[in-house]
This record gives structure tokens, sequence and C-alpha cells, in this order.
């Protein structure tokens, strides 16, 4: 009797077969290719109402800036919501995973999603990385127990706070918080702290760059506030503009090289049938 | 009846070409509620009948009509499990299909999807058909649309259907009441009247559910006092 053909998921789970070939070729002296990380401030605090997330949006590759402004705070659930630091592939891949379990669960239960939840399926899922799935995230919501906050470190430990920072800018961005945070802010205050925060850490930490990116979530209702400050801006543009007539450049010397004619095209009568 | 030595196996033909535990599946469907669906100009609107066997079971717990997507609603007849597996599924597998191409589903690759599901049921050993059929209703891009999915895993595009006990009558009924132009509030309206046709006993808000999708693209189920307004309008 044949088994029923059942859809069996690809095993899952890192793949090692290439590290000993990896390892051998390093100490011959290949560089590995880097990898795009967000050198990063994200931050997070409760508030009266609900959760403020904030974030920088600089994505480097080593000490290139490779998006100016890219987004990291992430989608989870229309009441939860997670920054991102660490690789960017990681972070991206990890958040939409989640993000899509939770959308099954909640048609499965019908039922609002809970930060718990997200929680538990992140920590789950990094710790069975053992570390290589390098994601270091700041989830925060509101659900029908109230508002959450928690940080997840990539080998899958968590914590619970009132407020939380993560990134290479977090220790800038915590003396922020450490000496203004207060219980009950309130929405503006809580703004306001927030984006001093993510300032503190985009203009002390070179990982950090670029504009703050604030998400607000009540009871009911979420803000994404993409680029809520623009500390930043290009600052000189020349009002002449930039087009350049010739003789700006002095020219050193001219070499002519003619195209070698390399076929004929022959004019073809029209085909005959 | 020759058929009759075939109908055990799923897997072997009858003389006659039929794989008799396929018409047996649909005779299953033919005897589940009443369900039907009609497709207006801008949105669908399916319908059933919410028979409870008896007065003691909570109604509220029970919904026919689920979600598949924020955009796709499916209803079915038949048997209610088999329905859960696959809506089950078809929702996995439109999670999946937005994951790898970062777009929401289509309604015919969903329905589609769906399809191939239940007819592998009917060629595989060791299991039986899903004994429902499903009228899935969605918005997409291409407009509104309606499909039906059979369990030998056969699905049509309809402007109008009906499936369960009282298939015959409700179709004939839609078929006289269909117009190409209906909105979506008639389209409730004609469903209301197709349900009423063959009910037993006293049509409410209790023992029906209706679930419609217009241009705003979400797929909701009708509160039963948004069902009692309609009805009165068809009083």
């Amino acid at each position: 009797m044949e088994k029923a053909r059942v859809d069996l998921p690809p095993k899952g789970g890192f793949s090692f077969d290439l590290c000993r070939r990896n390892e051998m070729l390093t100490k011959k002296g290949l560089q590995l290719p880097g990898f795009r990380k967000t050198g990063t401030t994200i931050v997070g605090l409760i508030f009266e109402d609900g959760v403020i997330l904030g974030a920088d949006t600089r994505a480097t590759e080593g000490p290139i800036v490779a998006d100016k402004n890219c987004e990291k705070i992430h989608y989870m659930a229309p009441n939860i919501y997670c920054c991102g630091a660490g690789t960017a592939a990681d972070t991206e891949a990890v958040t939409d995973m989640v993000s899509s379990q939770l959308q099954l669960h909640r048609y499965a239960t019908r039922r609002e999603s809970r930060v718990i939840t997200a929680l538990t399926l992140l920590k789950s899922h990094l710790f069975s990385y053992q570390g290589h799935v390098s994601a270091a995230l700041v989830l925060g919501g509101v659900d029908i127990t109230g508002p959450h906050l928690h940080t997840v470190y990539p080998h899958g430990s968590t914590d619970t706070l009132p407020f939380a920072t993560m990134g290479s800018g977090s220790l800038a961005a915590m003396a922020v918080f450490e000496s203004k945070y207060k219980e009950g802010l309130t929405r503006e205050d809580g703004i306001q702290l927030v984006g001093e925060a993510i300032c503190s850490g985009i203009f002390n930490d070179l990982g950090s760059g670029s504009n703050v990116d604030v998400c607000v979530i009540t009871k009911g209702k979420t803000d994404y506030l993409r680029n809520h400050q623009l500390p930043n801006p290009r600052t000189y543009i020349s009002s002449r503009g930039y087009s350049f007539d010739r003789g700006h450049t002095e020219v050193l010397s001219t070499k002519i090289t003619p195209l070698k004619l390399k076929a004929e095209v022959v004019e073809n009568d029209a085909m005959e049938e | 009846m020759g058929d009759s030595q075939y109908s055990f196996s799923l897997t072997t033909f009858s003389p006659s070409g039929k794989l008799v535990q396929i018409e047996h599946a649909l005779m299953a469907v033919g005897s589940g509620q009443t369900s039907l669906g009609i497709k207006a100009a801008n949105g669908v609107v399916i319908a059933t009948e919410k028979k409870l066997p008896s007065i003691l079971v909570d109604e509220a717990s029970i919904q026919k009509i689920q979600l598949m997507t924020p955009n796709i609603g499916v209803v079915y007849s038949g048997m209610g499990p088999d329905s859960r597996v696959l809506v089950r599924k078809s929702r996995k597998q439109a999670q999946q299909y937005y994951r790898l191409y970062k777009e929401t589903i289509p309604v015919t690759q969903l329905v589609r999807e769906t399809a191939t599901v239940m007819q592998e049921f009917t060629q595989s050993g060791g299991v039986r058909p899903f004994g429902v059929s499903l009228l899935i209703a969605g918005f997409d891009d291409s407009g509104p649309q309606l499909y039906q999915v059979d369990p030998s895993g056969s699905y049509f595009s309809w402007k109008a259907s009906a499936m369960g006990k009282n298939v015959s009558n409700a179709k004939t009924f839609l078929e006289k009441r269909y117009t190409e132009d209906m909105e979506l509030d008639d389209a409730v309206h004609t469903a209301l009247l197709t349900l009423k046709e063959g009910f037993e006993g006293q049509i409410s808000s209790k023992n029906i559910e209706i679930g419609l999708i217009g241009t705003d693209r979400k797929f909701r189920v009708l509160s039963p006092a948004e069902i009692d307004d309609y009805l009165a309008e068809v009083e």
C-alpha cells in the first residue's frame, strides 16, 4: 500500500555542509564577502497609552553607507511592530516569517495576535539557529493584555523592559533614556524622548545616521511615522546647477581611433514567397 | 449495477469511465446544507443556511463562512470538518505565495492551489476525496470573482451558483433573477430570496450566514444585526 502523498516541508535548519570548505579557503587567504549590516540605533519605550518604537535609517556595508533611508521598523501584526538591528537580510527574513505565521494563527484563532506569541516564535527560531541568524530586535505592541516591550538577542534570549535600546548606537540612546525616562509619559513627550534618543545615536555613533522613524502603537490604533524627523538634510546645493560647458576642463591630448567596420549590411529585397 | 463492483476503491476506474468514489462524494455535497454565491458588478456575496443540530448548540461559536485572505472568502456545502482542512491548507498556501512574491495571491491562483489539493486526494492511496464543494469569493485586480471547486478538483467560474440540498431550485431561481449589472446590495437581496425559496422553517439572522466583498476588497461576514436589516428590506 503506497503511502499517501503528504506535503513534507524541506528539512529545516542551517546546512553546515560548506563550513569546512570555507574555513580551508580563508586559511588560503580568500576574503569572505561582507554582508550589509544595519549598524543601528533602535529604541522602544512604554508610555501611558501604549508603546513607541524608534529607529534610525542608515544601512552600512562595512564603512560604506549602503542605504541612506532604509526602513528598520518592520510590520509583524496590525498591533505589533518590530525594530531590527544586525544583518539586514536576517532581520527582514525573520520578521517576515514570523509575521506570516502570526497571520495564519490569527485566522485559526479569530483573535488579535499577542506580543508574547511573536516573541516566542522569534526566540525559538533564533535559538535553533544558535546565533547564526544575526538579528537583534526590539519588539513592541499592544494586545488584549496591555502594552509590551521586549528585546530579542541573536542567540535567542529575551528581556522584558519598560524602555530598551539595541544596535551599535544603543549606548548613546540608552544614556538619553536613563536620564530622561519616567513612567506614564504622554504621547508627545514619548515621541520627543524617542526622537532625542535616536538623534543621540545618529550623531554620536558612526554606524547610525540619516533620519528618525517612529511608530506609536496604542490600543486599536497604530501610527507609523516614517521619517518623523529629518535632521540630516543635504545642505549645499548650488543654485547655478552642475552642468559644465566645454572649455572648463583643459584638454591635454587627443587621440581618435576609428572603429573597424566588421560587417557590411546588404540591402535586402523583400522576401519572396 | 456493474459500477458497484468498482465503488470501493478510489483509484480504480469503473467500466463506464467514472470514479465512483467521486460520485459518492458529490452525493455527500448534495445532501449538505444549501449555500450559494452571486457575483455582482462591484462585488461578490456568498450565503449559506446555518441549521444547527439542536437548539442547545451555541450558534455564535460556529462560523461556516471563513476568510482565506483579507480579500478572499469561502463557504462550503457538505462535511464541515473536511472544509476546515481545506481552508487551513489554502491559508497556508496564500501566505507562502506572499512570502515568495511579496504580492497578495490572485483569486485564480488560490482556487487552483485548492483544487490541486482536492485532486491529490482523488489519486492517492489510503485517502478519500473531500466531501465538500467550496464557493470561493474574492476581489482582486481582475475584479470580483466567484469560483466553485468540486471534490474531484475541477473548478469553474460562476456568475451565480448554488450547491447542497436545494441546488436545482436555487439555480433555476438564480437563472431567472440574475442580471449582469447587478449591484452588491441587489445581489444580497437576491441571495436572501434564493435562500428563502427552499428554506424549511422561518428564515432569520440566526440560521443563515452571509459574507460579502466589495470594491474596498475586504471580505467580511455580516453580523446578525446587518442580516436583519437586509431581511427587513426583502420582506
